[in-house]
This record gives structure tokens, sequence and C-alpha cells, in this order.
């Protein structure tokens, strides 16, 4: 027997595919992009006895017949690379659905085994399966039946994995006889072609019959045109089309299956239809998808707060001090001590500020889409989306926009029409990310203190009009043509998020994001620390290379009320992520410097402090938690205002009111960062991203001018 | 009787029982959507009219179907 086997896990989206890998691997596991392809494939590893197993997470497809890059995935490495063993995961409570995936793959000859998921839902539903007679009905298959988060044992899968791998798996379909008869002629055609070996005969000729010619793209001119003759000829004898009949007939196989199979008593009415009059329903559902969206935010909102005052704390106070008496203590220059302290730390601080607001996020879309309402949100707002001739389906990028446009960019690959995925790539970035956040917290803190909620609130709002607006008029402009595209899309049954794969979820999407914008940022803040620096013994910031250029754009910001040197400065910088919006105030208004004296606590206190700020801003986070269920009613009432931290006062310097919001709404709609310009050039080139930076100068500028000018008229400057 | 009267989805009400006759789509569209289940013959419902896409029970799933591809789906009412 052979050391090592490699196995692969096939089934539909939503049929619990992602929590069996991780029950397999737990955390030796990493996530790559198919060579040459889009679509990420998650390939891990597990050992038992003397054996590793390496184990890849195929896409969740609903057939292997190469329409979409997931399913020619998810084929390719059945019949090319010919694993040991294929996991079919299969839902039991939608068995005749799932049975046409498991078909195809029996079809492939690879050794199969099918795990039985979910048999808790299809019992509540009244369904019985009768497994023996199901592993009959398939050609003797092994089938194997466990709940993934109940009473799954991955020990008792593992010896099953290793017991079934190799065994031979000979089902072979019998299709109506005038399909049987092509695939007849076909089939030794195939058998003389040297480069076509690789294929089970049969199955290809089935295949070639669906419509799926890539396969035969390198072969002899000579064998092509047999094969284009027969399958030319092959269409004359059918009414409909022969891949829709042979689709069709595998149906027919199912039905005759699952009528023997499975015996039906009459089930409660499910939980998901009964949560879906509501949550799904014309009148509530759109009501309901904008509640839920406020209490995201203010989650999000309510968490980052406190954990914010309390890093700016530590950063400001003893680390800055620390790092300041250890720079003393090493007799180290004093540009040294400038470039650490007041570049490297406070980039660094501008980062990890936001961290916990951004974990929050992530976790929320976790539990949005884990629990299935994701989908639902892209149901109801199809209605909406269609007037920009998109469906419902493109609204799921934009959602995960609000975590970090740059995977949302890439999340458009879902949709099918190209026109349709560019022009959702234009709006994604007037969804507000997570980075632009901490940019709302300080402004909001500084000018709304008590509203700083509805301030925040009132940016997402804006931020999906002008996206609605914006898709409106492209798609009678710019794309004129048909961009709409049809949806079909599975609305799956709620379930629980498991604690353990949200948390999962966030922590690697937080930890990518911090090793990313991490990275950009402390580059970022020393090239930057140099340039208010420069030329060598500047004075005045306003006099640096960085202050002379931010003051020639001033200018234009100023019908905006923001043409301040430090306001464009700081935008410029933003380019490159818009967090360094924050950093860079940080950095111009040298923040550090009043509070360094203040805190000369000795270390022993310091470390005190630092630990009793986080034990504070935990206490606050889970009151302003609870507060958000309770609207209306005050649990906890605030004994004394947030404590302002020192670039609020420095902001209410340069800003009133009404330029704050107007800037904020700059910072909203404005080019989201490099690396999401950058996501848009590798998917749709460079004439697609051009546009998206022209459309996302142009918007801010006209409407945050229409802010400051419309709130100056109304007397609100 | 309705039985055989041949009419498109977007104009059955919600809740009754259908029959597909037939998809009248591009070759892609239609293979895919009989791959999801949405073969001749299959009875579903449809669950939720929201405006726009519509819900459906077919085959122990929920599939929404964008409103144009469901003028697009030709049924027979076969019950309630």
């Amino acid at each position: 027997m052979k050391k090592s086997l490699r196995i692969a896990l096939a089934g539909n989206p939503n049929a619990g595919k992602s929590t069996i890998f991780n029950a397999l691997t737990g955390d030796d596991q990493h996530v790559g992009n198919w060579p040459g392809k889009t679509v990420e494939v998650k390939t891990g590893y597990f050992q038992i006895d003397d054996l590793k197993v390496e184990i890849t997470d195929l896409p969740g497809t609903y057939s292997l017949s190469s329409f979409s890059p997931e399913e020619e995935i998810a084929r390719n490495f059945l019949i090319q690379e010919k694993p040991d063993l294929v996991i079919n995961v299969v839902d039991a409570s939608n068995l005749e659905r799932n049975l046409y995936l498991t078909l195809q793959v029996l079809e492939t000859h690879v050794p199969t085994l099918i795990l039985l998921n979910m048999n808790d839902v299809a019992e509540r539903r009244g369904l019985t399966l009768n497994t023996k007679l199901l592993s009959e009905k398939l050609g003797g298959v092994e089938i194997i039946q466990m709940t993934a988060n109940k009473n799954f044992s991955g020990d008792e899968l593992k010896r099953k994995i290793i017991a079934t791998a190799g065994t031979q798996n000979d089902l072979h379909l019998e299709y109506p006889k005038p399909i049987t008869e092509i695939i007849d002629q076909l089939v030794p055609v195939i058998r003389q072609e040297a480069g076509l070996k690789i294929y089970d005969p049969t199955h290809l000729a089935v295949q070639l019959l669906e419509g799926d010619r890539h396969l035969i793209d390198d072969i002899s001119l000579e064998a092509k045109n047999t094969f284009s003759k027969i399958l030319g000829k092959s269409q004359e004898n059918f009414e409909e089309d022969i891949s829709i009949a042979i689709a069709d007939h595998r149906y027919k196989i199912i039905q005759g299956i699952t009528e023997k199979v499975i015996s039906r008593k009459k089930g409660d009415v499910s939980f998901s239809d009964r949560v879906d009059n509501f949550v799904t329903n014309k009148f509530f559902g759109i009501p309901i998808f904008f509640v839920t969206m406020y209490i995201v935010f203010q989650l999000v909102q309510n968490v980052s707060a406190p954990y914010l005052d309390w890093i700016d704390g530590v950063f400001t106070g003893p680390l800055t001090h620390w790092a300041t008496t250890f720079l003393i203590w090493v007799n180290a220059p004093d540009w040294v001590s400038s470039l650490i302290v007041d570049g490297v730390l406070a980039g660094v601080g501008g980062i990890l500020v936001f961290l916990p607001g951004l974990f929050m996020m992530y976790l929320l879309l976790a539990i949005l889409e884990q629990s299935g309402y994701m989908a639902r949100a892209a149901f109801v707002m199809d209605r909406f989306m269609n007037k920009a001739r998109l469906h419902g389906k493109s609204f799921i990028p934009m959602i995960l926009g609000f975590g970090c446009n740059v995977p949302a960019i890439y999340a458009t690959r879902t949709i099918k029409k190209p026109e349709a995925r560019i022009l959702t790539s234009l709006l994604i970035p007037f969804m507000s990310c997570s980075a632009r956040l901490p940019v709302y917290l300080i402004f909001g803190m500084a000018f709304f203190p008590d509203k700083s909620n509805i301030v925040i609130f009132s940016l997402y709002l804006l931020g999906i009009l002008v996206a609605a607006s914006i898709g409106i008029i492209l798609s009678r402009t710019l794309f004129r043509g048909e961009t709409l595209s049809i949806m079909v899309m599975e609305l799956p049954p709620y379930r629980l998020p498991t604690l353990s794969s949200i948390l999962k979820y966030a922590k690697n999407q937080s930890s990518k994001f911090v090793k990313n914008a991490g990275t950009i940022i402390v580059v970022f803040s020393t090239i930057l620390w140099l340039l208010l620096n420069l030329p060598w013994g500047v004075q005045n910031a306003r006099d640096s290379y960085f202050g002379q250029v931010s003051n020639s754009i001033a200018p234009i910001l100023a019908p905006a009320g923001f043409g301040t040197w430090e306001a464009s400065g700081s935008l410029v910088t933003g380019l490159v992520a818009k967090e360094i919006v924050v950093s860079t105030f940080a950095q111009i208004y040298h923040i550090p410097q009043e509070e360094i004296a203040e805190s000369d606590l000795g270390l022993g206190l310091e470390f005190k402090e630092i630990a009793v700020g986080f034990g504070e801003a935990t206490i606050l986070a889970g009151k302003e938690t609870l507060e958000v269920f309770t609207p209306g009613i005050t649990l906890f009432p605030d004994e004394e205002l947030r404590e302002d931290i020192g670039l609020s006062k420095a902001l209410r310097s340069s800003f009133t009111p009404l330029s704050a919001y107007a800037f904020l709404v700059f910072v909203l709609l404005y080019v989201p960062c490099a690396a999401t310009m950058g996501a848009q050039k590798q998917e749709f080139g460079w004439k697609w991203m051009t546009v998206s930076i022209a459309i996302t100068l142009i918007v801010p500028w006209i409407l945050s001018v229409l802010v400051f000018q419309g709130g100056t008229l109304l007397g609100l400057g | 009787m309705h039985s055989n009267h041949t009419l498109p989805l977007t104009h059955v009400p919600v809740g009754k029982l259908v029959r597909l006759v037939e998809i009248k789509g591009g070759r892609e569209i239609t293979h895919r959507l009989v791959e999801m289940g949405f073969n001749p013959g299959v009875e579903f419902k449809i669950i939720q009219d929201a405006g726009g896409p519509l819900l459906l029970a077919i085959r122990d799933s929920r599939i929404a179907l964008g409103r144009s591809m469901a003028f697009r789906v030709l049924v027979q009412i076969v019950g309630n």
C-alpha cells in the first residue's frame, strides 16, 4: 500500500463540504489559486497511522459540465489528476438534486465514497433513506452517514477513507438508444487518439455530447474532423438539444432511484420556510434587510469605539513613552527617534486602532453568509438591482465590499455576463469598506459626539444610494447593451453558524488584512515621515515637501470646505489605503508630543493602566452591544463623556462640523485604495481601472461640494 | 380544468402546484436549469413573489429565479 493518499471533496454548494474539510484537516490547510484560474482551492492534510493524506476541497458545484470555472476545475481535477478517492458530500435532505452531481462523479470512474450529510434536517422533514438500497442502485458505492456538526466522528471517516481509496467504481449509466448509438460511434475514435489515453472513453464521449469541447482542443486535426462530423450528425435525431436530453435522462434515472429509496412522511413546515414567509416577503423583506444592516453597523461601531480609545491611548501614551525613553537611553540621534516614534509607531498604531472593528465586521459578515441570510438579501434586492440592469447576485460582492473592496472585486467572478461583472466592480468602491470606518470614527467623535452612530450610518446609506444612482446612469450610457443576466440561485436552509467557523473566518480575514495593509502602511508612514521632514531641518510641516505638494492641491478642494493642505495631504496618502488618512493627520499634527509628559507613571503603573484600560474597553463594548438590541431604552447611562483623544482636538481647529461631514463624504466616495485599483486592473485591464478612478474622483468632488455649499446656504456652516 | 393550458411561470399565482413543460431559453441557460432540477415533467410551487424574482420550492430545495427567466419557463397548473 502507498504511504500517501490524494483525495478530493466534491459536492453541491451548501452541502456542508467545508465543515467536513475543516473537521478532517484542522488547521493544517492552505488556500491557493488554481493554476491559471482565479478560483480558490483549499488543500489540507491529515495523518492516520503512518499514512499521509492530502485532501483537496473542490469548489461547490451542481454539476461537472464546465459551464463555469468552478465546474471546470472540479471536473478536470477528477478526470486528469485521478485522485485515489473522491468523497462526494451529499445533502440527505435534498437528495434528488444532489444525486445529479453524484451520477456525474460516478461516471468519471474515480473511486468514490458518498458521505450523506444533514440527516437531521432530512429526518425533520419526514424523509427516511434506505442507504443500503441507495448503494445498490449506485453500483455498490460505499456510503457513510454522518451529520457534520452533530455525531461526526473524524476517526471513523478517516478509517473509511483508507478502506475505500483505490477501490473499483464501475457504475455504467444506461442512456436511451439514440444516445448510446452515438456514444458507440465516438468511443473507437477516442481509443485511437494517443492524446486522449488518460480519459475513460465512454465518459469522454458523454462529455463531448454535453457540449464540452475543450477536452479535445489538443488532438490531431484529422481526429477533430471525425468528431465534428459525428457530433454534427448526432443532433439530427433529436428534437431537443442532445446535451439537455442527457441531463434530462440523468434526472429520470435519479427519480427511478429516489422513488424506491426515500420514504416520505408528512414532515413539519420547515423552520426555514416559516422564516422566509417574512424575510423574503414582498413588503417585509426590504425593511428587514435595512434593520439587519443597521444592527451590523451599530455593533461594529460600538465595539470599535472603546477599543479605539484604548489602543490609541496605549500607542500615544506608554508605548511612545517607552520607545522615547529607550531611544534616549541608547543615545539615538534625534532623527532616528523621530522616525521610529512619529513614523513607524504612529503608522502601526494607526492600523491596529481599527482592528477590533474590522474583526467584528468580518465576524458579522460570516454570520450573515453562513446563516443563509446573504442569499435572501440578494433575493429581496434583485428587484432594485434590476433597475441598474444587474441582478440580485451582484449584491453579494457589494455587501462583501463593506468588509473590504478587494475581495469584493474578486467575488464578482460569480457573475456570468462580463458587462454585468464590470459594472458591478465599478460600483463596489462606493461600498464603505472597513478601512474607511476609522476615519468616520475619529471625525464622528470629534464633531458629532452624541450623533456619531447616525452620522456613520448615513454615510453607509449614502454609499448605497450613490452606487444605485451611478449604476442606473451607467447602465443607460456606458453599458447600454444587454447587461442583465439571469438569476438562478439556491436559497440554502437557515442554519446556525458554528462559533468556530465564524471565528476562523474573521481571524483569517483580519490577519490577511493586517499583513497586506500593515506592510503598505509601515512603508508609507516612513515615506510620509521623510516627506514631512524634508528639506532637512524644516520647522513647520507646511513648508516640507509634503506640505508644498498638498498645498498646491488644496485650492481644488476649497469649494468643498476643506481646502487646507492638511486635508488634501491626508487624502493623497489615503490613495494608498484609506486608513492612512487617520495616521497622516496624526503625523501632521504631531499628536503624541503633549501626552508624553503626562504619562510618566513608571513601568509597573503603565502596565496596570494598559490592562485596566483593556478591561474597561471590553466592558464598555459589551454594554453598548447590549444596547443595540434594546432600542430606545438606555440600559447603562453614560457615566462620563468619552475622553477626547488628542487628534480630535487638533481636527476641531481646522474643520467645522459641516466641512467635516463634507470631508467624510469625500472619503467615502473617492478611490478606495491602491489594492482595489490593482484588483480592477488584474480583472478588467487598464481601461476599466482608469474609468473607475475617473468616476471615483469626479463623483466625490461633486457630492462633497454639494454637501458643503448646500449646508452653507441652509445656514449649517 | 387548466390541465392542457400552458402558461409562463410569471402568470401562475403563488401556492399552485405546477408541472414544467418547456424552457424557452438559450441552450446554455436551459442546460444549467435542467441540471439544477428543472427538467420537463418536474412538479413545483411558487412560494414567494417578491415583486422581482420568484422563490420556488422544487425537489426539496428553494431556488430564486429571476423574473425575466421565469417568463420563459412554461408550465401547466396541476393542483392547488
